[in-house]
């Protein structure tokens, strides 16, 4: 059965509107990780499934029942705030057993709940102190302890690592991927750091412009954006975007030329592509190698490199002024000023037409 | 230092004063600084006069002030920064323009008012007007503001009920600022000398300072000198008490931390 099922949610601020018609369907125990930059209307749309906001249109069910109607308190979610909003002047226990308390959970349940809680949580020894006394990733147990004894059908984490440092942060993704297996709910994380969405999420909601611009796995999302947003925004560096021309062609494959001259032979089939039409082609670093100047291969001046030890970025620009990003062994040579070719690989790039809409190869459908 | 001596001096000259007696006093009051001294001056103080009955009246009027400003700013603070209502806004600044208000330009209405409802010589027209605070609204109403609303929401998504939520969760965050107002309301209550003077015009319903100042017109000639310092030490005692309970409380309100 379908866990959270969104279906034409909008909500304006005024005159201004932040979500569009948002559809979203979960299936039972799927982690969605909502991805987008500021101001995208993630929180929003977190809040409003929450219900600390209410949507101007729309319906949002859980578990089949319609919860939009519902105090925040009866819809069965739970909710990690970003910067844990733990109540200052109760102990870590007193924390977590007030909203079991609000629902009249009895003594007994509550203690079991909170110190099974804290067992896997490993806050064991914190329980009876203040948050004021934790240190951040003791606070961020605490509020995820918070939510899960309430044993929720689904879990709102708005931002949860954004507050800890990058060591803590990554421990702490690993732990949420654990934990996440034990709990027999859906989880909705918020985040604008697409390694957390990639690591931890089944499916990535990827939201600008006050809609969903794709929704999908991990890696369908980085191997075929929908559109030219979601293929620069989702993976680092981002995917270099070129104009490009159609060529005339008797191939199944579209074949393109850039600006400054070179001809690339995608896989992306020609159906539908009109000659001479202005596309965009997207690369990813990884598909465009350094190789020695030669005839044949285009030609760019290097203007930083990024060495991260197993491998090195190189942005460089190309005769015709366009940026380009290419990726180089771990001991590249490559020096800033330096020329060097760039072998762009045809059969990973995508085209994207006016409307910002992707083709993607027909090889990496599968 | 030398400024805390200067603070300090008139206290001690009154503090030896009291302890003198009064035939003494009448030839020469620099015999303050040599012995004998006695009790005697307290000993008249808690027999003779209405200084028990004027300090009563003083810790309930200002009791009374303090829990009646406690409640009503807590929760016009709480409303002003947390409900939303028609005239929200416009209603603040108005309370505001409450701080503008010289009790001056108040008092002759408010004492016919008063005085047409029966409520002078009575302790509800003791305490009414002080309850009327707008600085304390507004300092109630900065402080829940300054509470994360984060936590409103962690509430109500823990099921609490708005009452609940005002109750558990941010009352007690406030209790720092209960105590600052509490402190500074108690001790206005307690120094206030122009309305007392003119509501309560029977002994029995005087306060403190009211009484001492009838005291020291007369009695200063029969009593002596010694009497009337004792009365004032006297007096003193109670809010000497709260000063030093309170201490940390009011040392962080003057210094305009909240000390959270
Ligand atoms: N209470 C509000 N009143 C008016 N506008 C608001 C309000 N809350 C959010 N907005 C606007 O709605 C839009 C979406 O905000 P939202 O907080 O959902 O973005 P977000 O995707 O969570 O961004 P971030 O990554 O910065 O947290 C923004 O343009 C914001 O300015
Ligand atoms: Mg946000």
């Amino acid at each position: 059965m379908a866990s959270l099922e969104l279906s034409n949610v909008r909500k304006a601020y005024g005159a201004t509107p932040v979500l569009d018609d948002v559809s979203l369907t979960m299936a039972a125990r799927e982690f969605v990780a909502f991805l987008g930059p500021s101001g995208s209307g993630k929180s929003t749309l977190l809040r409003i499934i929450a219900g600390l906001e209410t949507a101007d249109a729309g319906e949002v069910r859980l578990d089949g029942r319609r919860i939009d109607t519902l105090a925040p308190g009866d819809r069965g979610v739970a909710m990690v705030f970003q910067h844990y909003a733990l109540y200052p002047h109760m102990s870590v226990r007193e924390n977590m057993a007030f909203g079991l308390r609000n629902a009249g959970v009895p003594r007994q349940e509550i203690a079991a709940r909170i110190d099974e809680a804290a067992r896997v949580l490993e806050i064991e020894t914190q329980l009876d102190k203040k948050p004021g006394q934790l240190s951040g990733g003791q606070r961020q147990r605490v509020a995820i302890g918070r939510a899960i004894v309430k044993q929720p059908r689904l879990f709102l984490l708005d931002e949860p690592l954004s507050n800890l440092d990058a060591a803590l942060r990554t421990r702490t993704r690993v732990e949420l991927a654990q934990l996440r297996q034990r709990v027999d709910a859906a989880v909705i994380m918020v985040t604008h750091d697409q390694a957390e969405a990639m690591t931890l999420a089944d499916r990535i909601v990827v939201m600008h412009d006050r809609a969903i611009q794709q929704i999908g796995a991990p890696m369908e999302i980085y191997g075929r954006p929908a559109n030219a947003f979601v293929a620069r925004f989702v993976g680092s560096p981002a995917m270099t975007l070129a104009p490009v021309s159609l060529l005339a062609d008797e191939s199944a494959f579209a074949a393109v030329r850039l600006g400054e001259g070179a001809r690339i032979e995608t896989r992306v089939p020609r159906d539908g592509l009109a000659v001479g039409a202005p596309l965009e082609l997207g690369v990813r670093p990884e598909n465009v190698q350094v190789v020695e100047t030669s005839g044949g291969v285009p030609e760019a001046k290097v203007e930083l490199v990024e060495r991260l030890g197993d491998r090195t970025f190189v942005y460089a620009r190309l005769a015709d002024g366009l940026s380009i990003t290419a990726e180089d062994a771990g001991g590249s040579r490559v020096r800033i000023g330096d020329t060097i070719g760039l072998r762009i690989d045809g059969a990973a790039v995508h085209l994207f037409t006016p409307d910002g809409r992707a083709r993607h190869a027909a090889a990496a459908a599968a | 230092m030398l400024g805390a001596m200067l603070m300090a001096a008139p206290l001690v000259w009154t503090l030896l004063l009291s302890l003198k007696a009064n035939s003494e006093l009448m030839r020469d009051s620099g015999t303050a600084f040599s012995a004998p001294y006695t009790l005697e001056n307290y000993r008249a103080v808690l027999q003779g006069s209405s200084a028990f009955r004027w300090l009563l009246n003083s810790l309930i009027v200002s009791t009374g002030t303090m829990i009646g400003v406690l409640i009503l700013c807590s929760l016009a603070g709480y409303g002003f920064a947390r409900l939303e209502f028609p005239f929200r806004r416009t209603l603040f600044v108005f309370v505001l323009l409450g701080l503008a208000i010289p009790e001056q330009a108040v008092i002759l209405p408010r004492h016919q008012l008063f005085a047409a409802l029966h409520l002078h010589n009575s302790y509800p027209g003791l305490i009414l007007p002080g309850l009327a605070g707008p600085f304390g609204v507004f300092f109630m109403t900065q402080y829940f503001r300054a509470i994360p609303r984060e936590l409103d929401e962690a509430a109500m998504l823990d099921g609490a009920s708005r009452l609940r939520i005002f109750w558990k969760v941010l009352l007690p965050l406030t209790l720092p600022a209960q105590a600052t107002l509490g402190v500074f309301t108690f001790l206005a209550a307690w120094n206030d000398y122009w309305w007392p003077l003119i509501s309560a015009t029977r002994s029995e319903r005087f306060t403190l300072t009211v009484g001492l100042a009838s005291a020291q017109m007369n009695y200063a000639q029969t009593s002596g000198l010694g009497f009337l310092m004792a009365q004032a030490v006297f007096a003193s005692l109670p809010i000497l008490i709260v000063y030093l309970l309170f201490q940390k409380q009011i040392v962080r309100a003057i210094a305009g931390t909240s000390g959270r």
